[in-house]
């Protein structure tokens, strides 16, 4: 169905993502997990087959690349659509329309398919992705999740052979991806082509056939799902992948020792104007100072409301936080906690990475601000525009200013939504070094992986009230693991394989120890502590 | 009823016209309120006119709007009235300038606001669909109107950054703080712009066919009520310059 | 090269209009104090440089700059302020199409005086106040002479071209101000 023969290709104005010679084959009917760090080229092999590339991004691209009997490279845009449909990583930047029910029909009117049929086709895709409760509604009043599904309503309703998904998940909860997974699942079985690239791998294992690794714009491993499964992990880790599984994860910074202040707050309410009820209710709430805190919650729980009511941003937002013996109100909360927000592009303003670290400063000190940025790695970049900078980067100079600021209470809003292992690892990192005898952080986030590298404690919030208020001891670990693991799928019987032995004797895997014994080794490290 | 830029719960709208006449009641509220076309001879016809959109959000259950614009205009018309013949010098040009403005503004800028809060974008363009308005028209509107949220939405956002930081305009430099707003906002709307001509290329956009809607429009007895309130000042015009007026 | 707009420039066109009007409309909340209204003449233009010179960076074809003119008049239309903005801009934004193929879509003064040029449109939202003066004046009889001497005062005659050439003006200083901000942030961020 896929044909890609000896494909290179650079970006224009960019050296990541980057392809070499690569080539690979996909039937019709297969399901392949494209896989690999960031910038190893994954997206870049998505939007070659959606024809984005070169039509969109520009480049220099040798080889071919076919669809069933269309050549991709040639062919117009409107011309793939047909055969191709793409879901891509923002729900918010998708969508063409205002509405749910003519974003739905968006494809099928740019084909001009006569009004009668794109009403069936409208109906029909919504009944097969369960999206008919959310006809003729507003798009900007639906959560992430539900923009996702309209967004692959929208290309079902075109009815493709082929289907292209870029990191589908990024920013969205268990609940989400579960239906997520209902979706691929009925695509797979109406036959059609699917290959998704994607970091969060846990979801997809009984899903995909094949999966096809890549890195630095090579195809390294290319195998069935099976095979692929069976690869321990520290395997996984060292290829840069997100854990297969995520029952067997450890906490790593639990073993903190216990600072013995709190922060309260009292009386902590908060009521959007137009709502009826009351948007966040948290009559009383105590938490270790010192700590990381997650803040964890289904999309829509309350989390950023809570955020940004803690940041003294919602000026209506009665109670007080009292710590360390000041007792303070919304507006006095403006100037002890920093948020560093989801889309890090609404915070960077100035011209150099210099002058942001400078401007959070109260008393410009450009020593003080070069060592921060020296803590993160940032010094040979400060002369650069903020918004060139990559993603990462972007993150850390947003972390520098909020070190500049020298608040207490600093909050994080999704910081590894999109990231790989790698780069995850990065953050937590800088958070648990940020992280001091009288600073606390708040992370809100979906990552269980970044939750255990980094967090001391949990606060589960449902419906703007809180659930669950614990430390991510032994205790809370496993409460933990059922609230997310509920979405993964069960291992089964991990059985030795025939295929392992093949594996091994090719030389470029080696199969690690039984997953099983692996997590047995993480539970003695934490009973011992 | 909660106001938005653009109509987008299709049920309890209330009364419902087809785009075109909204159009149409536009252009005549533009000639003779606005314009004051003809206004020496067709004077009944100017307080008619004013109170149109008064109704229409009146139907549109936006009974708090219409009634605060009709006590806005009512009490220009008394300060003109009574106030100002008994003023002197700047108060005298402050408040009969704002009167004016008011009187003649206050009734288009209204109707403006009920057609803009009623009628959904998919309407719109199949309205424009059927005047035979060229594409090239057409997406960028549907694109502009589906933006305008997105831009307000990236600059509050901002707005709350800048708060967090405290950056304010009255704080520092205002011409900073203007910079600081506007950069911001200009590269995030470009970047998100970036993804929505990608998604909306890789659904078939641009290809040479001819667009279809799904949207449903067409006239119904409130339109041709509507139309025929828009149609008399034109006529009663038309008699005044044939001399039968 | 195809010169032909395709679907990528309409979105784009689309996108700087949305962008444009939103700054646009912000700043003439400043109008409601009808105080104010000649002063968005000026301001609007200004502010309004910034978008617009970003917008031109993207115009390699004929019709984008006639198109965002078009549109802006339908929204003035469209918000209650008559139809006068849109035949205004209909013309300033073909002329200002012509302005920027001659400096072959590359020139940066060319692009300055079109961004004057394509500020013209807000001086349409004036000329309401100055044709059919006398008809529209003679419905107030009821409001005495001095009323109707007091208006003719407040708006002479010679207003309306000074607001035209102020528009044009401040569009150019607004040209300049986008200018300054695309040298400075835009072209370092990657987005031109």
């Amino acid at each position: 169905m896929i044909e890609i023969e000896n494909v290179s290709f650079s970006y224009a104005n960019s050296e990541d993502g980057a392809l070499s010679d690569v080539s690979f084959r996909v039937q019709k009917g297969e399901v392949v997990l494209l896989c690999g760090e960031s910038g190893c080229g994954k997206t870049t092999i998505t939007r070659l087959i959606n024809g984005l590339i070169p039509h969109y991004y520009e480049g220099e691209l040798t080889g071919s690349v076919r669809v069933g009997e269309l050549d991709v490279t040639k062919a117009e845009l409107y011309e793939t659509a047909r055969v191709v449909g793409s879901v891509f990583q923002n729900p918010r930047s998708q969508f063409f329309c205002v509405d749910t029910t003519s974003e739905i029909a968006f494809g099928c009117e740019n084909m001009s398919l006569p009004e009668d049929e794109i009403r069936q086709r409208i109906a029909e895709a919504a009944e097969d992705l369960e999206v008919t409760t959310l006809l003729g509604r507003s798009i900007f009043k639906l959560s992430g999740g539900e923009k996702q599904r309209v967004a692959c309503a929208s290309v079902a309703a075109m009815r493709p052979e082929v289907l292209v998904l870029d990191e589908p998940t990024s920013n969205l909860d268990m609940v989400a991806i579960k239906k997520l997974r209902k979706i691929l699942l009925l695509w797979k079985k109406q036959g059609r082509t699917i290959i998704i690239a994607e970091h969060r791998l846990h979801w997809l294992m009984d899903i995909c056939d094949r999966v096809v690794y890549m890195r630095c714009g090579k195809v390294k491993a290319d195998c069935r799902m099976q095979e692929f499964v069976l690869m321990g992990a520290c395997r996984f880790k060292e290829m840069g992948l997100r854990p297969l599984y995520l029952e067997n994860l450890a906490p790593r910074n639990s073993c903190r020792k216990e600072h013995g202040e709190s922060i309260l707050l009292s009386d902590f309410s908060f009521r959007y104007k137009q709502a009826k009820t009351l948007t966040l209710d948290i009559g009383g709430l105590a938490l270790p100072k010192g700590g990381i805190i997650a803040v964890i919650g289904h999309n829509g729980a309350g989390k950023t409301t809570f955020a940004r009511c803690l940041c003294g941003l919602e000026k209506s937002c009665k109670g007080v936080l009292k710590e360390g013996g000041s007792v303070q109100k919304a507006r006095q909360r403006l100037k002890c906690c920093y948020m560093v927000m989801q889309d890090v592009n609404h915070q960077l303003f100035t011209e150099t990475v210099l002058d942001e670290v400078l401007l959070s400063m109260r008393k410009p000190d450009e020593a003080a601000a070069e060592k921060i940025l020296d803590s993160l790695d940032l010094l040979p970049v400060r002369k650069l525009h903020p918004m060139s900078l990559s993603g990462g980067q972007k993150q850390r100079v947003a972390i520098a200013s909020a070190v500049a600021s020298r608040r207490d209470i600093i909050i994080f809003d999704e910081p590894t939504s999109g990231l790989d292992l790698r780069h995850m690892q990065e953050v937590s990192e800088n958070l648990k070094q940020l992280c001091g005898q009288e600073r606390s952080l708040f992370i809100i986030t979906h990552d269980l992986e970044l939750i255990m590298e980094c967090c001391t404690h949990i606060l589960h919030l449902e419906n703007g009230r809180v659930i669950g208020n614990y430390p991510l001891d032994f205790e809370g670990c496993k409460r933990l693991e059922l609230l997310f693991g509920s979405a993964s799928v069960n291992r089964g019987n991990a059985l030795e394989s025939p295929f392992e032995n093949r594996l091994q004797n090719s030389g470029s895997f080696k199969i690690c120890k039984h997953p099983k014994a692996v997590e047995k080794k993480y539970m003695h490290q934490n009973m011992a502590n | 009823m909660q106001w938005s830029i653009l109509q987008t719960d299709v049920d309890a709208r209330g009364l419902v016209l087809d785009p075109r006449t909204k159009l149409l009641l536009l252009i005549t509220m533009a000639v003779f309120v606005l314009g004051g076309v003809g206004s020496a001879k067709l004077s009944f016809f100017n307080p008619v006119l004013c109170l149109v959109p008064f109704f229409l959000l009146l139907l549109s259950h936006r009974v708090k709007t219409a009634m605060v614009s009709l006590l806005l205009y009512i009490l220009a018309y008394l300060i003109m009235l009574f106030v100002v013949p008994h003023t002197m010098g700047l108060i005298n040009y402050l408040l009969l300038g704002t009167g004016v403005v008011v009187m003649r503004l206050l009734p288009g800028i209204l109707t403006g606001m009920y057609v803009l809060s009623s009628t959904t974008v998919s309407e719109f363009t199949a309205a424009m669909r059927k005047i035979h308005v060229s594409e090239k028209l057409i997406i960028p509107l549907s694109v502009m109107f589906r933006f305008f949220p997105t831009v307000i939405d990236e600059y509050s956002s901002i707005k709350d950054a800048m708060c967090m930081r405290g950056v304010n305009f009255g704080g520092r430099n205002a011409g900073k703080a203007l910079e600081y707003r506007l950069v911001p906002l200009m590269i995030c709307s470009v970047k998100i712009g970036q993804e929505l001509s990608a998604a909306a290329l890789t659904r078939g956009l641009g290809g040479n066919v001819h667009r279809t809607n799904v949207c449903r429009i067409g006239f119904h007895i409130t339109d041709t009520v509507v139309m025929a309130l828009c149609a008399a000042p034109y006529v009663g015009l038309l008699l005044s310059w044939c001399g039968v007026l | 090269m195809n010169n032909k707009l395709n679907a990528k420039d309409l979105i784009n066109v689309g996108i700087f209009t949305a962008i444009y009007f939103v700054l646009v409309f912000a700043f003439s909340m400043l109008g409601v104090i009808p105080i104010f209204m000649p002063l968005l003449c000026v301001v609007v233009p200004i502010i309004g440089g910034v978008p617009f010179m970003l917008f031109l960076t993207k115009v390699k074809k004929f019709g984008m700059i006639l198109i965002m003119s078009l549109l802006t008049g339908l929204l003035m239309l469209l918000t209650g302020m008559g139809y006068f903005a849109l035949i205004v801009s209909a013309v300033s934004g073909l002329i200002a199409e012509f302005v920027i193929r001659s400096g072959g879509y590359k020139s940066a003064s060319k692009a300055i005086l079109t961004s004057g040029i394509f500020s013209i449109w807000i001086w349409g939202n004036y000329i309401l106040l100055f044709i059919n003066r006398e008809a529209y004046f003679a419905t107030r009889q009821s409001f005495g002479q001095e009323y109707i001497d007091a208006l003719t005062n407040l708006t002479p005659i010679w207003i309306c071209p000074v607001l035209l050439v102020v528009a044009f003006v401040s569009g150019i200083i607004g040209g300049l101000f986008g200018r300054v901000l695309l040298k400075k942030h835009f072209i370092k961020a990657g987005i031109v």
